[in-house]
């Protein structure tokens, strides 16, 4: 017989899954539809039942270890088949934003991110630092020579300066994800996932970027095509940003670039799907009175600022073709400003489901 | 004597197509010699039961033979009066409807079946109503929520009562309650209406007189005359009354036999009643230290639903944690409470209540066997469960260990008491034998602690409380005869019939106030109750002839008979159900009804004209319980399903009344083979006079001896049990049986 093991109910943890979509948790029965209902749930392993008792019992250690709360894409088959009313979908939202803050590296970002109010507060930073920022560029400068040029966006920040910043901001946050990623694998691996994790990682790339398992989920199917926009349109303009910025910042490309440049139509391509995706997903939660009520900051705050930050990235563009004056630097502004959150943000709100997840998917194939 | 029957025939209904009626008829007039025969295609009509009004108002008739349907229908159109002697011969259901028409074996049929009624009218006697002197006062004995509510539902029906309880106020176990269970929509809030106010309306209520600090020092008589003495708080006193209700409630399962639980280990670990008893007195605390519990596990089906204590499940003990639950939450909103469970049984609306509690963020709950209870080294119990949901042996620790035990009904088992009375009467016996001690000895030592539990005191032949059924409950068959005992004008309701809580017992206190009143009405009519209501025949014993064998006595289901110091049976009527069971074990047969005896059905039996060996028409006797096989039968006809027309079928009251000299009589009139189909018995009965198949069981077991020393295959005679809905059986059953006859050849003795 196995060692018993002792149960000591972490209470502020329920109380936390209940307050982050969890509401219904505790009305589960252990009937285990969901896990039959479930075409996600691995045979050897099903979820989501044994996680909702654990959940109900306050076991956060095994739960925050486990890798199946991660192989749920929350389609919501399950949480439409309980005959108890106890959402085990909500619930799984619920504990993977636990699982973010649990790992989160350093703890303190996790838990201020975590609050409402933390996530105003970066949103302010973020306005204090390009406020900041703009006292430095071109347009402050008393030697700027007005209508020399066009209007540029490098008039209110010089682009050395952009770049610098964020690539510096992206090293940061690389670093926080590792960490937090670390002691993620960590638990996993005393919970005993003994997936091979950087060899299972490619195979778990292929399959989010194809959205295969994502695609088989039932009640999912109109959040399946808005995510799969939504992902492709913002790895897209990841990419075109990425290479861009290195390209300008090694003098092998000078922006702006031409409308026909390759990376541009690129770039505008990737916009354009990550504005329908990301519309389309808002606009699925919105419509959805049972989804909407099960929202949480955690949820908004995400998908709010990515819709902000593509969509401001959309109207910038067009406000400079226009050379409207002073609307582009306004909006230029709030896209930074909401970049700035998106990046700081990342391994502390729903953004790092796209590494957790990953991580998981390879930590829970076979060998 | 009926000597001079009409004879009325139906030809309506399809009879007169499957049947020569004229034919039939000539059977009653040559045949019989009836004075009267009338054949009308619509009997039941006002212009055919005028008929026969006619000519019984003409006294041309003395006893009416009507061939037509079953008597289970049309019973308002054929009703006389009960002083005329009536047969309702079944030509429709049993022949008509089931049998190939216009065909020979149809017609010997339904000739038989009419022959046997004509005969059965002529060899009973009209029937004497009886008027005694009834009271209907109620005894109503327990004066907690059941007791009350019977007292009250009685009262308000405008009868008298006499409400008694041992202790020195009215409430009972509810009354000592902090809350009760919810009683209304949403039914998730617990409620604080304890029982003041059916209390004061009791103990106001003019038709009621309340006796506390009481008990019952005898109780005699039979229903609608008991005479009962109660001791009291005013000296002794002597009350007549018609019927009992009892009400004597429920105690809680040992807990010392729970030491696997940790009962007795530690003060820590505490029984329901014992909470509940801690709530009434204060804040829940841990007994061993007197401080707040911060955290309490409760485990179901302590003792119950296992097969070494209590094998069934009470039924609100799962509610019962839950309420605990919500006192301890009430206390303290950080406690943890954990609950282990078999099944959460939460029946009815209740289940509103469970779902409350299962939201409620610190209540565990979880399936799991208890493994043990130990001391842990910070000074709270460590409880380690296995099986659980969590798919992991756990082990808890928590400040109290509440177990959730069931009811035992705070009955008496009267069966019990007699036999250990015997058993010291045999020890004191100076002829006794050496192996008669020895069993006596053993049976006391088994029974001894029965001694002393007795309620109502009775003075009964058979013991002096009811006899216990399944689990020491004297609760009937609840499907079929809730609140009814194995005696007649007593009724048991609440948890002492079945465990049940309070808002149930209520209902159950209600439905047998009604029984009782029911007996009490019937009994001023002398007539006898559930389930042959109505029926005004009582046994009369031809004592000259009694050998005193004692075996009526004994096996009455009822309790009916007395005994004299010889052992002569004394009847006591009101207490009698007319099942006929004493009929069926004399082995003198001087036990007989005016309508149903020993010789009727034996004349009866004679009336079949059996066919010679040569003809190849065997013949086969099935006797048919009343109750429930013979209605089934009625069905089998009503869907017009075929059986072998060979059979010919006499209803018995009971298959308990089956005299075995009618075996005999079958068997020497060269009947081939005799089928008897009675209720179920055994645990799960369905006997309406709870032993009679079991009894007929069992003396056939001795006719079959009998028969080998006969040299007669003992195939020849079958038991059968069928319940009311086997209908579809019936035809195969029967069909069956005369395959085996048919192969075992005629009977040797026919013709003889």
């Amino acid at each position: 017989m196995p060692e018993a093991l002792l149960i000591e109910p972490d209470v502020q943890f329920i109380r936390n899954v209940v307050r982050a979509g969890g509401g219904d948790l505790k009305k589960c029965y252990q009937c285990a539809t969901c896990s039959v209902v479930c075409t996600l749930s691995p045979d050897d392993a099903p979820f989501p039942r044994r996680q909702m008792v654990r959940a109900q019992w306050g076991l956060k250690d095994q739960l925050m270890a486990d890798p199946a709360i991660w192989l749920c894409h929350n389609c919501g088959d399950c949480t439409t088949h309980c005959p108890r009313g106890a959402k085990p979908g909500q619930v799984f939202g619920a504990l993977r934003s636990e699982a973010i803050t649990h790992f989160a590296f350093p703890a303190f970002l996790g838990a201020w991110l975590a609050r409402p109010a933390g996530v105003a507060a970066l949103l302010a930073l973020g306005a204090v630092v390009f406020g900041l920022l703009a006292l430095l560029g071109p347009m402050a400068s008393p030697h700027r020579a007005a209508g020399e040029q066009a209007f540029e966006f490098a008039n209110l920040y010089p682009l050395w300066l952009i770049e610098t910043f964020f690539f510096s901001l992206s090293a940061l946050i690389l670093i926080a994800f590792l960490g937090s990623l670390t002691r993620f694998v960590r638990a996993l691996r005393a919970s005993g996932a003994q997936g091979p994790i950087l060899a299972g990682l490619v195979p778990a790339a292929v399959d989010i970027m194809t959205h295969t398992r994502f695609s088989t989920c039932r009640q999912a199917r109109a959040r399946y095509i808005g995510h799969l926009a939504t992902f492709w349109g913002f790895l897209g303009l990841a990419t075109v940003s990425t290479v861009v910025g290195f390209a300008t910042m090694f003098g092998v490309m000078h922006t702006p670039l031409a409308q026909t440049n390759v990376l541009k139509i690129l770039g505008n391509l990737s916009g354009a799907a990550a504005v329908v995706g990301a519309v389309w997903l808002l606009a699925d939660r919105l419509n959805d009175p049972v989804k909407r009520a099960a929202s949480t900051s955690f949820d908004w705050f995400f998908l709010w600022t990515l819709t902000g930050v593509i969509a401001t990235g959309v109207i910038i563009q067009f406000l400079r073709l226009a050379q409207s004056i002073p609307w582009m630097y306004v909006c230029y502004f709030v896209h930074l400003v909401l970049i700035f959150a998106l990046f700081v943000s990342a391994p502390y709100t729903k953004f790092a489901h796209l590494a957790y997840r990953t991580v998981a998917m390879a930590a829970s194939s076979k060998t | 004597m009926a000597n001079a029957p009409g004879v009325y025939i139906c030809s309506g209904c399809s009879i007169g197509d499957a049947l020569d009626t004229g034919k039939l008829a000539k059977v009653a007039t040559s045949a019989c010699q009836v004075p009267r025969c009338e054949v009308h295609p619509f009997l039941c009509s006002p212009q055919g039961v005028s008929l026969i009004r006619k000519d019984l108002a003409e006294g041309s008739i003395d006893g009416v033979v009507i061939a037509a349907c079953s008597p289970r229908v049309k019973t308002e159109a054929f009703a006389f009066d009960p002083r005329i002697v009536v047969d309702r011969v079944n030509i429709r259901e049993h022949v008509a409807w089931c049998q190939k028409p216009q065909d020979e074996d149809t017609q010997m049929m339904a000739e038989d079946y009419l022959r046997m009624g004509i005969i059965k009218v002529q060899k009973s006697e009209p029937l004497e109503p009886v008027h005694d002197e009834i009271s209907k006062k109620l005894l109503v004995v327990g004066g907690g929520v059941t007791g009350m509510t019977a007292a009250i539902e009685a009262a308000d029906a405008a009868y008298d009562v006499v409400l008694v309880e041992k202790s020195p106020r009215l409430g009972g176990f509810v009354a000592t309650l902090k809350k009760r269970f919810p009683t209304a929509p949403p039914y998730t809030e617990l409620t604080t209406d304890g029982t003041a106010a059916l209390v004061q309306a009791v103990t106001y209520h003019p038709r009621i007189q309340v006796l506390t600090s009481a008990r019952i020092l005898e109780t005699s008589g039979q229903p609608g005359m008991f005479d009962v003495t109660v001791a009291g708080e005013s000296g002794e006193i002597t009350t007549r009354v018609g019927a009992i209700v009892l009400a004597t409630g429920w105690k809680p399962y040992d807990a010392t036999r729970l030491g696997h639980l940790g009962y007795g280990m530690s003060p820590d670990v505490i029984t329901n009643v014992e909470l509940e008893q801690m709530v009434a007195r204060g804040p829940i605390v841990r007994p061993s230290d007197g401080r707040a519990v911060a955290s309490v596990l409760f485990v179901q089906c302590a003792g119950s639903r296992d097969k070494n204590h209590l094998a069934y499940c009470s039924s609100v003990c799962c509610m019962a944690s839950l309420k605990h639950a919500a006192y301890i939450h009430e206390q303290n909103p950080d406690a943890a409470v954990y609950v282990i469970y078999k099944d959460m049984r939460t029946p009815g609306q209740y289940e509103r209540f469970y779902r409350a509690a299962q939201d409620h963020p610190l209540n565990f709950l979880t399936k799991g066997e208890v493994a043990g209870v130990q001391k842990a080294a910070d000074g709270r119990l460590a409880v380690s469960v296995t099986d659980t949901l969590l798919n992991e042996p756990i082990v808890i620790k928590v400040d109290l260990v509440v177990l959730a035990t069931g009811m035992v009904p705070n009955a008496a088992d009267g069966t019990a008491i007699r036999a250990v009375k015997d058993a010291r009467a045999t020890l004191a016996r100076a002829e006794a034998t050496e192996p008669q001690k020895v069993d006596a000895r053993k049976k006391i030592e088994e029974l001894a602690q029965h001694e002393g539990t007795e309620i109502l005191n009775l003075t009964y032949r058979q013991g002096p409380d009811l006899p216990a059924f399944r689990y020491g409950f004297p609760d009937s068959h609840f499907v079929c005869f809730p609140y009814e005992t194995r005696r007649t004008g007593i009724y048991a309701a609440g948890p002492v019939r079945a465990p049940m809580d309070a808002a149930h017992a209520q209902e159950d206190a209600t439905g047998a106030a009604l029984k009782a009143i029911q007996s009490v009405e019937l009994a001023a009519r002398g007539a006898a109750v559930h389930p042959r209501a109505g029926d005004l025949s009582f046994p009369d014993f031809f004592l000259q002839r009694c050998t005193q064998c004692k075996r009526c006595t004994e096996e009455c289901p009822f309790g009916t008979l007395d005994e004299d110091a010889k052992g002569t049976p004394q009847l006591n009527a009101y207490r009698c159900r007319r099942c006929g069971v004493c009929m069926g074990a004399c082995p003198e047969r001087i036990i007989s009804f005016k309508n149903y005896s020993v010789e009727i059905i034996a004349s009866m039996i004679k009336a079949i004209e059996v066919p010679e060996e040569d003809e190849e028409k065997p013949r086969v006797l099935v006797f048919m319980c009343e109750n429930d096989a013979y209605p089934a039968l009625d069905v089998a006809g009503l869907n017009r399903v075929r059986y072998d027309p060979s059979v010919r079928v006499i209803p018995l009251r009971c298959l308990g009344s089956l005299n075995i000299v009618w075996i005999a009589d079958a068997l020497a009139g060269g009947i081939d083979g005799i089928l008897l189909v009675g209720c179920k018995y055994g645990d799960d009965y369905q006997c309406h006079f709870m032993q009679g198949s079991e009894l007929a069981n069992r003396r056939l077991d001795n006719v079959k001896e009998t028969l080998q020393r006969l040299q007669l295959e003992s195939d020849r005679i079958q038991l059968t049990q069928l319940a009311i809905n086997e209908y579809g059986k019936l035809p195969a059953l029967i069909d069956g049986f005369m395959a085996r006859v048919r192969e075992l050849g005629p009977n040797p003795y026919k013709g003889l």
